[in-house]
C-alpha cells in the first residue's frame, strides 16, 4: 500500500507538470480503453465494405466513411491496436537488448565496450527513419516486422543512457561498498545500479514511446507497416491523401490527430516524469 | 497545321510588326529554297503532356516499359507499323515487304530517303546493326527479337531480310516494337546507352533530357513523313497523380496522361471542364492459382474461388468504373475473344462456389484457408483495395478464409517464379497485339515458368502451337477459342478486368489518337 | 591548442569511417536476407527466358559469391565510386542521381533548419524572458506539440488550406512548369540568384515555402526547450546580474544570454541534422520534392542494392560531415572543451 501510495504521489502529486501528466494519462487511458474494448466502443466492422463510399462525418458515422465505404471511426477505434502494439514490443525488445548491454557494457568497459560503442553510436546518429524504412521493407509489412524494424533503432537510446549512466555510478560509495561485502558484479549490476537507473529508464521509455509512434505512423504512411484491410491510423493516412483533392478532409484529419494526440500524450508524460526524477537527483 | 497559325497571334507581334517584315523579308531571301512552306519565323506551338510513369531507359535494347516504349516510338520507327488508332499494320520505315510460303523468311525494301534527326541517312545496314545490336547486349526485351530471329541480312543499301526460327505468322506485329526499331550510330555497340537522345527516325527528336523531370520533343526536320501538327511537345514527370491533377487543374499542363487515379478521373469527369477521353486499353488483371501446392491443386477449388468472384463489383468499387470485366485471357474487343468465364461460372456464383467447396470437402467448419499475395506498389494505390474486395466476396460464401499478404516488387515476382505463393494478384501489358501474347505466355507449359502456377497440360500445348505456325485468323481464331474453353474448366488464372485508358485534356486539346497498341503518338496533336 | 584542435578533428573525421561500415555492412546484409532481387524488379511478369535471365544477373554482377559483391562494392566506394544503379534502367551511375537528388535535400534541409532555429530562438527567448508566465507555459506546450506533429498530417493541412483551398502556393515539385533554370549548384533558389532570374527565384522561393515550414515547425520544438532552459540558467548566473546592476541596457543582457546560451544549441545542431534527414523523407513524400528521400524510397521498390547502398552511406557520410563541423564550430565557440 504505502509504495502504491508512493507511486500515486510521485505521479500525481502537487509538482510542477502535474497537469500535463494527467492530460497525458487521460489521454493514454482513453486509448488503452479504446484498444481493449474495440469490438464494443466500433460501431461497425472496421474491415466491411459498404455502398455508403465518401460520407462525410455525420451521427451514423463518427468520422465518415473511405473509398470502400468503411467507417472510419470503427477504423480508428481498431486502429489503436496495432499502434499500441507494435510501439510497445518495439520498446519492449529495444529495451530487452540496449539495456543489459549498455550496463555490460558501461560496467566492464575495455575494448568490447569501445567496440559496442562505436556500433550503437553509428546507428544512434544515423537518421532513425530511414534505417526502419531499410529493415522494414526486407522484414515486409506485418505488424511483428514494424516493431522489430523499429526496435533496432531505439536500442542504442537506451545503450547510451544506461552505459553512460553505468559509468558515472560504478565509481560511487555504494557500489564500492557492495564490492567490499563481496557481492558479485552481476549482482552489483543489476541488484545495486540497475535500479538506480528506474526513473530515468522510465523518463527514456515515455519519451522513446512518444518518439516510436511517430516512427510506426511514418513506416506506415510509407506503406510498410500493415496489410490491409487492418486498420491503421498511418496507413489509413497514406490511403487518404490522394482524395484530399476532392475535400474529403475527414479521411486524412481523424488518423493524424489520433497519431499525433497519442504520441503527445506520452511525451507530456515524459516531461513531467523527467522534471521529477531531476527533482529528485537535485 | 492549324495549331500554328493560332500560336503565333500575339500582341508583341504587332507592336514590332514593321521590324518583323523587314526582317522576314530579308529572312525569306536568304531561307528560301531551305525551308519551302515552313513558319518562318512563327511561335512554335507546344503542348506539355504530365504523366506518373517514368522513362527508363532510353534504349530500345533495354527498355521494357509501357511508358519508354511509347517515347520510343515517337523518337523512332520501325520498319512498319500500326496505321494510327487501328490494328492495321501500314508501311513504316519499310515501303513493302514480301514473306516466303512458310513465313520463315522476310523481306523488307527500305524508303530510299531515309535520315535519322541530325541527317546522317538510314540504310538497310543500320537496321541489320541495330538488331544485332538487341540480340548481343541480350537486354530485357532481347527475347522478342531473339526468340523469333535467327538471323537478319542487308542484301543491299535498302534491302533487309530476316530469318526466322520457325514460322511466325504474326512477325510483322513483333517488328512494331522498339526491339526492332534502327537507331543512330551514336548508340554505343555493344551496351547499354540508357540516356542517349541520338534517337532513330521517328517523326520527333529528343532535344532536352534531365530524367524523372522533364523530357523536351521537338519535330524532327529529317523525316520522311508528314510533319507533326505540334512543333513541341514537353513531357513532365510527376512522382503522384495527384500533382499531376492538380497541375491540369492548374492549366500547368495541357494533357495528363499515365496513370491518374480511377477516384481522380471521376471527379475531373464530374467537373466537367476538362475533356476526358477514354480509350479502350490491353492490359488486364487476373489471379493466378497455384496448380502444384495444395489448396489449389485441386481443380475444383480454383473453380470455387473463380465462381465467388463478382467482377462488376470490382470495377464498380475498386475502379470506379474505369475498367471492365474481363472473363477470359484474351481481352475484349480482340479477335477470338470469347466470355468464358462469364458463361461458365458467371459473377458472384456462391451457389455454384459453396457446391464445388462441398465437393471438395470444405464446409462452413471447416473452411478452405488460403492466402492472398499483392504487391502494393507495382499495380497503384487500388491494388490493396483489390485484395480487400476479393476477401471480402470469397469470404461471403462461408466456406473459405483468406489472409492477405504482401511482398514488394522485387521479392513477389520472384515468390511467383518460385512458385511460393498460392493464391496472388498480377498484371499483363502485351508485348504485341495477338492472341498468342495472351494465352502462350500463360498457359504453354514451355513459356509460362515465370507466372509460377506450374500449369500444364499438352492439349493446350499442342493447340498453341498449331496457332502459332497458322496463318488463316479464322483457322488460328478456333484454335483460341478452344485453348479458353479449356482454361476456364482447368482454372489456372482467373481473369479479372482488363483496364481503359483515360487521356485528360484541356479543352483546346485536339487529336488525341490511341490505337489498341496503347501508344499515343504525339504526332497528331494540336491546339486550337 | 591549434595542435590540439587538429588533432581533434583529425581523430574525429577519422571515426566517420567505422560508422560508414558498419551501416554498409547492416544495409548490404539486410537487403539480401529476403529472396528477390533488382534484375527480378526488371523482369517482372515478362516471359523471358532462363538463359537471358542468366545473363541479366551475370551483367548485373549478381551471380557473384556474396563476399566478392560486399567487397567489390567496398572497393568502389574506397574510390569514391558508387556502383551503378541495377534497374530501372541498369547500369546508370548511382552517382549522377545523388548529385542530382541531394542538392535538392540539401536545399530543403537548409531552409527547414534555418527556420527551425530562427523559431526556436524567438519561442525560447520569449520562454525565458517571461519565465513562470502563461507565455512561458504555452511556448513549453508549443515545443511538446511541434515535436509530436506528423509532417505527412501537417505537410498535408498545409497543402489542403494553402494549396487546395486558397490557391497561395503549390503544393509539390519544386518549380513551375515551363521556368528554365541553369542549374549551377542544384539549389534553385541560389542558382536563380546566381543567373539573375527572378521567375526562378519566385517560383522556387514559393515551392519551398511549405515543405521548409512543415519540416521546420516540427523540428523547432527541441530549439524552444534548449534554448529557453539555457537562457534561463545564463539569465539567472551572476556576471549577468552584475551588468543588470551596473544599468545595462535590457535588451544587451539580452543579447549577452543569448549568446552564451546559443552554445549548448549547436551540440543540439547535429543530432537535430540526422532527425532532419529522417524527417526529410517524409516531407519529401508528402510534397513530392525530387530529394534522396524519394529516391531512397523509389529505389527501394526496385531492390535496387547498389542505389539504396550508395544512399544509406551517403547520408551516413553526411551526417557524420554535419556532426563534425557542428563539433568543431562548438570546440571554437567553447573554449572549456577539452580534446
Amino acid at each position: 500500500m504505502e509504495i502504491a501510495g508512493k507511486i500515486a504521489e510521485f505521479l500525481f502529486g502537487k509538482k510542477p507538470g502535474r497537469g500535463m501528466m494527467l492530460f497525458g494519462l487521460t489521454i493514454v487511458l482513453i486509448v488503452l480503453i479504446m484498444a481493449i474494448f474495440a469490438p464494443w466502443i466500433a460501431p461497425y466492422d472496421p474491415t466491411q465494405s459498404s455502398d455508403d463510399v465518401f460520407a462525410p462525418p455525420s451521427g451514423e458515422h463518427l468520422m465518415g466513411t473511405n473509398r470502400l465505404g468503411q467507417d472510419m471511426f470503427s477504423r480508428i477505434v481498431w486502429g489503436s491496436r496495432i499502434v499500441l502494439y507494435v510501439v510497445f514490443i518495439a520498446t519492449l525488445i529495444s529495451m530487452a537488448i540496449g539495456i543489459p548491454l549498455g550496463l555490460v557494457s558501461g560496467y566492464y568497459g575495455g575494448k568490447t565496450d569501445r567496440a559496442l560503442s562505436v556500433v550503437m553510436d553509428s546507428i544512434y546518429a544515423f537518421p532513425a527513419l530511414i534505417l526502419a524504412i531499410v529493415i522494414a521493407v526486407v522484414l515486409g509489412p506485418s505488424p511483428l516486422n514494424t516493431a522489430i524494424a523499429i526496435s533496432f533503432v531505439y536500442v542504442p537510446t537506451y545503450f547510451r543512457m544506461v552505459r553512460g549512466q553505468t559509468l558515472s555510478l560504478k565509481g560511487q560509495l555504494f557500489v564500492e561498498a557492495a564490492h567490499a561485502i563481496g557481492a558479485k558484479n552481476r549482482e552489483i549490476m543489476f541488484k545495486y545500479i540497475l535500479p538506480n537507473l528506474a526513473p530515468t529508464i522510465l523518463v527514456v521509455f515515455t519519451l522513446s514511446v512518444a518518439d516510436a509512434i511517430l516512427t510506426e505512423a511514418g513506416l506506415s504512411f510509407l506503406g510498410l507497416s500493415v496489410t490491409p484491410p487492418t486498420p491503421d491510423w498511418g496507413y489509413d493516412l497514406r490511403v487518404g491523401q490522394p482524395f484530399l483533392l476532392d475535400g474529403y478532409w475527414w479521411l486524412v484529419f481523424f488518423p493524424g490527430v489520433m497519431i499525433m494526440l497519442l504520441a503527445m500524450a506520452f511525451a507530456l508524460i515524459g516531461e513531467a516524469l523527467n522534471e521529477r526524477v531531476s527533482l529528485g537527483t537535485r | 497545321m492549324h495549331g500554328l497559325k493560332y500560336a503565333s497571334v500575339n500582341p508583341m507581334k504587332r507592336r514590332y510588326l514593321p521590324a518583323l517584315l523587314i526582317f522576314l523579308m530579308v529572312f525569306s531571301v536568304v531561307a528560301s529554297g531551305c525551308i519551302g512552306g515552313g513558319g518562318g519565323e512563327e511561335k512554335t506551338s507546344t503542348i506539355v503532356i504530365g504523366v506518373t510513369d517514368k522513362v527508363t531507359d532510353l534504349d530500345p535494347a533495354n527498355a521494357y516499359d509501357f511508358y519508354t516504349w511509347e517515347v520510343l516510338n515517337n523518337v523512332m520507327e520501325g520498319l512498319v507499323k500500326y496505321k494510327p488508332g487501328t490494328l492495321e499494320i501500314e508501311p513504316g520505315l519499310a515501303e513493302k515487304w514480301e514473306v516466303n510460303e512458310d513465313s520463315t523468311v522476310w523481306t523488307f525494301y527500305l524508303r530510299k530517303d531515309l535520315k535519322f534527326a541530325d541527317g546522317t541517312p538510314l540504310k538497310a545496314q543500320d537496321v541489320v546493326r541495330s538488331i544485332e545490336r538487341v540480340m548481343k547486349i541480350q537486354g530485357d526485351p532481347a527475347w522478342l527479337v531473339t526468340d523469333f530471329v535467327d538471323r537478319v541480312e542487308a542484301k543491299d543499301d535498302y534491302t533487309v531480310v530476316f530469318y526466322l526460327k520457325q514460322p511466325t505468322s504474326y512477325f510483322l506485329s513483333l517488328l512494331t516494337t522498339p526491339p526492332y526499331f534502327p537507331v543512330h550510330p551514336n548508340y554505343a555497340p555493344d551496351q547499354i546507352d540508357s540516356d542517349q537522345t541520338a534517337g532513330g527516325a521517328g517523326p520527333y527528336m529528343i532535344t532536352k533530357w534531365v530524367r524523372d523531370e522533364e523530357l523536351v520533343l521537338e519535330a524532327n526536320p529529317n523525316y520522311y513523313g508528314e510533319k507533326p501538327k505540334t512543333e513541341k511537345i514537353i513531357i513532365k514527370f510527376y512522382r503522384d497523380a495527384s500533382t499531376m491533377r492538380l497541375a491540369l487543374q492548374n492549366g500547368e499542363i495541357d494533357i495528363a496522361w499515365r496513370t491518374l487515379r480511377p477516384s481522380d478521373i471521376n471527379s475531373l469527369k464530374e467537373e466537367g471542364k476538362l475533356k476526358v477521353i477514354e480509350v479502350p486499353g490491353g492490359f488486364i488483371r487476373y489471379v493466378c492459382l497455384n496448380t502444384k501446392t495444395e489448396p489449389t491443386s485441386n481443380v475444383k477449388v480454383r473453380q470455387a474461388l473463380a465462381a465467388a468472384i463478382d467482377r462488376k463489383e470490382i470495377a464498380e468499387k475498386v475502379f470506379m468504373g474505369t475498367v471492365e470485366p474481363l472473363y477470359s485471357l484474351i481481352p475484349n474487343g480482340m479477335w477470338s475473344h470469347k466470355d468464358v468465364f462469364k458463361d461458365k461460372y458467371g459473377d458472384g456464383n456462391l451457389e455454384l462456389a459453396k457446391k464445388l467447396l462441398q465437393e471438395a470437402g470444405y464446409s462452413e467448419s471447416n473452411p478452405l484457408e488460403i492466402q492472398l499475395w499483392y504487391t502494393p506498389t507495382h499495380y497503384g494505390d487500388t491494388e490493396a483495395d483489390l485484395a480487400q474486395m476479393l476477401k471480402e466476396q470469397w469470404e461471403k460464401t462461408g466456406m473459405i478464409k483468406v489472409t492477405i499478404k504482401s511482398a514488394e516488387w522485387g521479392t513477389y515476382v520472384d515468390y511467383a517464379r518460385k512458385g511460393q505463393m498460392q493464391v496472388y494478384l498480377l498484371g499483363w501489358y502485351p508485348d504485341y497485339l495477338d492472341p498468342d501474347d495472351y494465352t502462350t505466355p500463360f498457359l504453354k507449359s514451355t513459356a509460362n515458368s515465370w507466372a509460377g502456377t506450374g500449369y500444364a497440360n499438352p492439349t493446350v500445348d499442342e493447340l498453341l502451337t498449331k496457332a502459332q505456325t497458322l496463318t488463316s485468323q479464322d483457322e488460328r481464331a478456333k484454335l483460341y477459342e478452344q485453348v479458353q474453353e479449356i482454361l476456364a474448366e482447368e482454372v489456372p488464372y482467373i481473369p479479372l478486368i482488363q483496364g481503359k485508358l483515360f487521356v485528360v485534356t484541356q479543352e483546346n486539346v485536339k487529336g488525341v489518337i490511341i490505337g489498341p497498341d496503347m501508344i499515343f503518338h504525339y504526332a497528331h496533336l494540336y491546339k486550337e | 591548442m591549434a595542435r590540439g584542435l587538429g588533432q581533434y578533428i583529425l581523430i574525429r573525421a577519422l571515426m566517420i569511417i567505422p560508422t560508414i561500415l558498419i551501416l554498409y555492412t547492416l544495409v548490404f546484409f539486410f537487403l539480401r536476407i529476403l529472396p528477390g532481387n533488382p534484375v527480378m524488379a526488371v523482369v517482372g511478369t515478362k516471359n523471358i527466358p532462363p538463359e537471358q535471365l542468366e545473363h541479366l544477373m551475370e551483367m548485373a554482377g549478381l551471380n557473384k559469391p556474396l563476399y566478392v559483391q560486399y567487397f567489390d562494392y567496398l572497393k568502389g566506394i574506397l574510390h569514391g565510386d558508387f556502383g551503378v544503379t541495377l534497374a530501372f534502367p541498369m547500369g546508370k551511375p548511382v552517382w549522377d542521381y545523388i548529385s542530382q537528388r541531394f542538392p535538392a535535400t540539401l536545399e530543403l534541409a537548409i531552409w527547414a533548419f534555418t527556420v527551425s532555429v530562427l523559431l526556436g530562438l524567438i519561442t525560447g527567448v520569449l520562454g525565458a524572458t517571461k519565465k513562470g508566465t502563461k507565455v512561458d507555459t504555452s511556448m513549453r506546450l508549443y515545443s511538446i506539440i511541434a515535436y509530436t506533429l506528423f509532417i505527412p498530417w501537417f505537410g498535408m493541412m498545409l497543402q489542403y488550406v494553402f494549396g487546395i483551398h486558397l490557391h497561395w502556393l503549390p503544393t509539390s515539385g519544386r518549380l513551375d512548369p515551363g521556368v528554365d533554370l541553369h542549374t549551377i549548384t542544384g539549389l534553385y533558389v541560389l542558382d536563380s540568384i546566381l543567373t539573375g532570374n527572378w521567375e526562378a527565384l519566385v517560383s522556387s522561393i514559393r515551392h519551398l515555402i511549405l515543405p521548409a515550414l512543415t519540416l521546420g515547425i516540427v523540428l523547432s520544438g527541441a530549439y524552444t526547450r534548449l534554448v529557453r532552459n539555457n537562457m534561463v540558467d545564463v539569465l539567472s548566473q551572476d556576471f549577468i546580474r552584475s551588468y543588470q546592476a551596473r544599468g545595462v541596457p535590457d535588451r544587451k543582457v539580452l543579447w549577452y544570454a543569448l549568446k552564451n546560451a546559443f552554445i549548448p544549441v549547436v551540440t543540439l545542431m547535429g543530432l537535430q541534422f540526422a532527425i532532419l534527414l529522417g524527417g526529410a523523407v517524409l516531407t519529401e513524400t508528402t510534397f513530392s520534392w525530387p530529394g534522396m528521400g524519394t529516391f531512397l524510397v523509389d529505389r527501394i521498390d526496385y531492390r535496387d542494392y547498389n542505389a539504396i547502398q550508395g544512399a544509406v552511406i551517403f547520408f551516413a557520410f553526411f551526417v557524420g560531415v554535419i556532426s563534425l563541423i557542428v563539433d568543431i564550430v562548438y570546440a571554437i565557440l567553447d573554449p572549456r572543451v577539452k580534446y
